[in-house]
Formats: C-alpha cells, sequence, structure tokens
C-alpha cells in the first residue's frame, strides 16, 4: 500500500483538541505542561 | 548558590530535548519551544532565574519561595519589565505613533486601522512579558468605518462622473458605498484575526497573546465593527480552523445588549452563537456592583464613556481602581504578581483555621515586601527600555517623560497583585471538604479570601500603591507546589493526591455540581478578587444545537455578580476531513479512528 496516500487520508494524523487552559485557548492541548493535561482529563460537565 | 552544571544542564535540555517530552519546555503552551527562536528564549530565561535567585531575591522572599509557600510569576523577567496593558488605541491612532524606523500617520480606512490595531497589540507585546489587550475594541475603530464610508462615497461620486452621470445614480451612491463599507470592514477583522494568530513577538517564538474587548458600542459604525468581528470568527482560519487570539471578550450590559429592545441585543445573540461553536467570546459583566460603580457618562457625548467600563485581560486580569489617577481602564496593566500556595499554609496549620490565617497573613507580608521590592527596580527602569510602550506614550502619564527619565510617574497607575491557588485543597486539608460541599466550609473559605482582600486594601491606603488580589491563572503554577507537598506530607486524599492543585476560588474540576450552583459558589469571590477572576462552566456535547441552554448559563452568571466567565465544551476537529464539534473514538463526518486511515470504500467522498 502507498504510505504517502494512506497518511493523506489519516494514518498517523490525530484528532486536534481545542481546550481553553486558564481563560485564553491553546492550539491542541499536547502543548500542555503535565498538571494542565491531568486537570484537563479530571474535568466534568456541569449539568 | 546554583552552579554551572546547572546552567549547562538547562543548555543541553533547551537544545536537544523535544518540548513533548520536557515539562520545562512546556512552561506556556503558546510559546513554541522547538524552535531555535524558542530555543534561545528558553536559554535566557531558565538561566536568568538561577541568577535572580542568587542575587537578587531578599533573603527573606528566598526563603518563602524555597519553602513552597511563595511562588514568583515571570520571575526571568524580575527586574526588566512589567505585566501587561490596555491599549487605547484611538489616542495611539490619533497622534501617530513610531515603530524604530519611521512615524505611522492616522489612519484613514477601516482596512488599515485594523492593520494598525495588530502592529500596535505585536510591538507593545514586545516591551513587556504578559499580554496585551485592546478595552474598546468597538469604540476605537468606528471612526475608521465612518471614514471608509465617505472615502467609498467620494470615490463613487467621480466614477459617475467621469461615466457621464446620471441623476438616478448619484441617487444610489450612499447604498452603494455603504455596501462597500461593510464588506472592506468585514474583509479588515477577517485580516485581523488571522494576523493575531500568524505574526509572530518575542523573536519568533509565539504570537501575541492578544485580547479584545467589546460589544457596547451602539452607533451604526461600532456595530458594524462587533458583526464583522463575530462573523471571521465564526468562519474561523484559512482551512476552518478555530482562532486561538485574539482572546474576545463581550461586554454584557443592561440598557445595552442585554435585554430584547436593547439596542445590541442582537449582537449579543450573535456573540452567544459564535461562542458556543468557536469558545470565543467569552462574557464580561459590566452590572455586577464592582464593575458597575466606575461606569460614567461622557459629557460630550451623554453616552457611556467608554474608558469607565471595565476591560479584562483574556487570561482574567483587571485593572480599575486607582489610588494615584484616574480610574479608567486604558493605558494600565498589572506591573507584577505573586501567588501565595494556600494549602502549604493549611498543612502547616494542623487543622487550626486560626493558624491558617496566620500562615496565610505571614505569607501575605513576605510578598507585599516582593512585590515592592520588584517595583523599585521597575521604576528605575528608563524611558528607552520601552520604546514603544513608554516612547508612544501608551503607558498613562507616560507623555510628559522625556527618552532618558525613569518611569515611577507612569508606573504608579499599574496594579501589584497578591495570587493564590489551591482554596479547595486547603478547605480539604483543614475540615475534609472543600467549599463546594457544604455552606459551613464555604463560609470559612469565603472569610479566607476577605481577609486576604483587606490585606491588599489595607497596603494600598498605607503605601499609596495599587495592591490587588488576584485569582491566580496558574497555567505554570499548576503542578509546581504539590510536587513538594507531596514529598513533606505524604499523599494525603483530596489534598495532595493529584498532579495539580484547584484554580484559585474554584470549585474542583472533578467534582459534580450543578451549573447554577457553581456559579452561585463562585460568583462572591469574583468581587473580592479586584485583579482578576473567571468562571467556567463546562458543558458536554455540542452546545449550538441548544443555544438556550448556553444563554441559560451567561444569565445566570450575570445574574450572580460574575464578572468575567466563559463556558468549555469541546472543540475537536478532524484535519483529515475537516469536520468541526465533538469527536469521539471516530470521526463522526469520515469515520476513521484517530491515527488511522479513511476505510478506503469511503475515501471517494473526501
Amino acid at each position: 500500500m502507498d504510505e504517502k496516500i494512506e497518511k493523506k487520508y489519516g494514518k498517523g494524523v490525530g484528532f486536534e483538541r481545542i481546550a481553553r487552559i486558564t481563560g485564553y485557548l491553546v492550539g491542541t492541548t499536547d502543548r500542555w505542561n503535565d498538571a494542565k493535561q491531568a486537570e484537563l482529563r479530571d474535568r466534568v460537565a456541569h449539568k | 548558590m546554583h552552579n554551572i552544571n546547572e546552567v549547562y544542564d538547562i543548555l543541553q535540555v533547551a537544545t536537544f530535548d523535544k518540548a513533548t517530552s520536557s515539562d520545562m519546555k512546556r512552561s506556556n503552551a503558546n510559546v513554541n519551544t522547538d524552535s531555535s527562536m524558542g530555543a534561545m528564549l528558553t536559554y535566557g530565561s531558565e538561566t536568568a532565574r538561577l541568577w535572580i535567585d542568587d542575587n537578587v531575591l531578599p533573603w527573606f522572599v528566598k526563603d518563602a519561595v524555597d519553602n513552597n509557600f511563595v511562588y514568583i510569576h515571570d520571575k526571568d523577567f524580575y527586574g526588566l519589565t512589567m505585566t501587561c496593558c490596555q491599549i487605547n488605541l484611538t489616542k495611539l491612532f490619533e497622534d501617530g505613533f513610531t515603530t524604530g524606523h519611521g512615524h505611522i500617520r492616522e489612519p484613514q480606512t477601516i482596512g488599515t486601522a485594523a492593520a494598525l490595531a495588530c502592529i500596535a497589540i505585536q510591538s507593545n507585546q514586545n516591551d513587556m512579558f504578559g499580554g496585551q489587550a485592546i478595552p474598546a475594541f468597538d469604540y476605537y475603530l468606528a471612526p475608521y468605518v465612518e471614514k471608509s464610508y465617505w472615502r467609498n462615497a467620494t470615490q463613487l461620486n467621480k466614477m459617475i462622473a467621469t461615466l457621464g452621470g446620471l441623476p438616478e445614480q448619484y441617487g444610489r451612491v450612499s447604498e452603494l458605498a455603504w455596501n462597500m463599507t461593510v464588506e472592506q470592514t468585514e474583509q479588515a477583522m477577517e485580516a485581523l484575526v488571522h494576523n493575531l494568530n500568524t505574526m509572530n513577538s518575542r523573536a519568533g517564538a509565539q504570537v501575541p497573546f492578544s485580547s479584545i474587548n467589546y460589544g457596547t458600542d451602539t452607533s451604526l459604525y461600532g456595530r458594524t465593527v462587533i458583526k464583522a468581528l463575530l462573523k471571521a470568527t465564526h468562519n474561523g482560519l484559512g482551512h476552518g480552523e478555530t482562532p486561538i487570539f485574539p482572546v474576545q471578550i463581550f461586554k454584557v450590559k443592561e440598557g445595552i445588549n442585554y435585554e430584547p429592545g436593547d439596542p445590541n441585543y442582537d449582537l449579543f445573540q450573535m456573540a452567544m452563537r459564535v461562542s458556543a461553536e468557536r469558545l470565543f467570546p467569552n462574557f464580561s459583566f459590566l452590572d455586577a456592583p464592582f464593575n458597575a460603580q466606575y461606569l460614567r457618562d461622557d459629557p460630550n457625548t451623554g453616552h457611556s464613556d467608554p474608558d469607565t467600563e471595565v476591560a479584562y485581560m483574556g487570561c482574567r486580569t483587571r485593572v480599575m481602581s486607582n489610588v494615584n489617577g484616574s480610574e479608567t481602564t486604558s493605558g494600565r496593566g498589572n506591573l507584577s504578581f505573586s501567588s501565595i500556595n494556600l494549602v502549604r499554609c493549611a498543612l502547616t496549620a494542623k487543622g487550626s483555621f486560626d493558624l491558617f490565617l496566620k500562615n496565610v497573613y505571614q505569607a501575605m507580608q513576605v510578598v507585599e515586601a516582593q512585590l515592592r521590592h520588584r517595583y523599585e527596580i521597575q521604576c528605575n527602569r528608563h524611558v528607552y527600555n520601552f520604546p514603544f510602550l513608554m516612547g508612544n506614550h501608551v503607558y498613562m502619564d507616560s507623555e510628559n517623560l522625556d527618552w532618558t527619565d525613569t518611569i515611577e510617574e507612569a508606573l504608579k497607575h499599574g496594579t501589584l497583585s497578591i495570587g493564590f491557588i489551591g482554596l479547595a485543597e486547603a478547605m480539604t486539608a483543614l475540615f475534609g471538604e472543600h467549599h463546594g460541599e457544604s455552606q459551613e466550609t464555604w463560609d470559612k473559605a469565603y472569610s479566607t479570601i476577605r481577609f486576604m482582600r483587606r490585606f491588599c486594601d489595607d497596603k494600598t491606603e498605607e503605601h499609596g500603591l495599587n495592591f490587588s488580589l488576584l485569582a491566580t491563572p496558574a497555567e505554570g503554577l499548576s503542578g509546581k507546589f504539590v510536587v513538594k507537598d507531596k514529598e513533606d506530607f505524604g499523599v494525603i486524599e483530596g489534598v495532595t493526591d493529584k498532579e495539580y492543585y484547584t484554580n484559585s476560588f474554584h470549585i474542583p474540576v472533578a467534582y459534580n455540581i450543578g451549573i447554577e450552583q457553581k456559579i452561585r459558589k463562585e460568583g462572591p469571590f469574583h468581587e473580592l478578587c479586584n485583579a482578576g477572576h473567571i468562571t467556567y462552566i463546562e458543558l458536554d456535547g455540542d452546545p449550538t444545537a441548544n443555544i438556550q441552554a448556553f444563554e441559560a448559563v451567561i444569565r445566570c452568571m450575570h445574574d450572580n455578580n460574575i464578572g468575567y466567565g466563559a463556558v468549555n465544551h469541546p472543540v475537536d476537529r478532524d484535519p483529515v476531513c475537516g469536520f468541526r464539534g465533538v469527536i469521539g473514538d471516530t470521526c463522526p463526518c469520515c469515520g476513521r479512528r484517530e491515527f488511522e486511515a479513511i476505510a478506503e470504500n469511503r475515501r471517494k467522498e473526501f
């Protein structure tokens, strides 16, 4: 299989997830520091 | 004392490690420290900290830092510059300005004005370590929409004259000129949003931390600016990406945009629709008593003076009261801030609330002295150290300063802020539950923060400086204090059992609580934290499908005297098919799983 075509259709490509870090946003959450990433994982929705 | 090997280690990591594997390189998520210029910034920033520790900080401050009670934010910039500023574009544009290689005249169209707004933000950011905000973007840019309109009308008249000029053609000029103006304004706002996500500052490592406040200008021209900006935000960037900057803050105000029939009610509705999709704008509430108290009418226009409307920096910083001059937003900002580890104060109090308050008081005394120590160094900097900020008279009262003057006369209008983190964990350490769990503990939490605010007010009076209490944003700080507290006190449930401490006065993010309950419990802290505050509500699912629910949250914030609030919801995007919305394990649009390719039988659709 052609690797280039596979890549074009998404092989190895992650989803972008944007979240508010502390008033402002950050492009994708992989640049967050470890502590803020842990906090993000813990966030629950309010009903 | 630090030794030279620590410097070598820093340089080594900054040069060769990837940011994803080095927490040091991710201390600020919006800085690309993998880039060459970002790494150079890390060299300077991380090694300066060692020098500040050994040669600049007073011993008692260093003690409090080493003992994990106090954290000095942006310590690398200790003696260099200040945090942030709210820029008055009207003043800057009317006088014209200089960026270092020539003079810029007042803009004559909305397109140029929007471009120069970006330049002003970028240039000022290079003089400071924090963010840059525009406090009344709609008011400031409205005159240039009008200028564009008259320019368009003049050109149309000329063209019609050249083409022979029939009376019915002249009759359509105003309509055509207006249509052109709206289109030009939309282009200008689209360019502004694109520019603020691409134009680099600080040696290329990041874009400016820009924030824009708007929503209350009811003039035709101001409304056109707001509508165009919201439309550009809705459309997103080139591939539909959600714009990260500028942070947008929509000012909510009764009689202006809050109720049906208010002149900007339609724009408030539009702002909520855009925010439900794009996370911005956030919302600020001018009717909250601690914001409303500053509102004044402009004697010249009879309308509200936008400079008396409280504006926020995107992160949450708020600057308004002023013991040294006019209580207005523009030309001012925070000078520096340091935060107190409330959890440490609680853990060392062994269950005694009185001892806890005593610890808090001692930590505040250290911070207050440290902020003044830093202020003295800042005041001895010169106008020539800040070619844009002071050289172009952006800062309040800097217009009377000469190039070689020191800057105390300007800086006295800024704020010195004492921040805090971990109110929830501190309460849990003392009482076995946080302030979201019972009224009794909430009362204790509230009296703690009220005690801290009184300390700031007392110091303001004593020193004639603007001390204020900050609900610290704590991006980098969130995980710092807990490491040492865990070492010294072990893992304590609800206190040191996570990788982070809960932000400021927030109810813990993992705690199940209703929307209204959360807003009611956090609202009263907004009034106390006069240096800045924010409350978030997390919604699951896609709020664009239920705008009424989104609006209910914003109205609940307004009714409970929140100063600044935002709604969080998942904004995911699949870069392969371009879908944006909520993505779980698989993309609802193209059906692929993360890191896998789209199934072969569906590829021709994309």
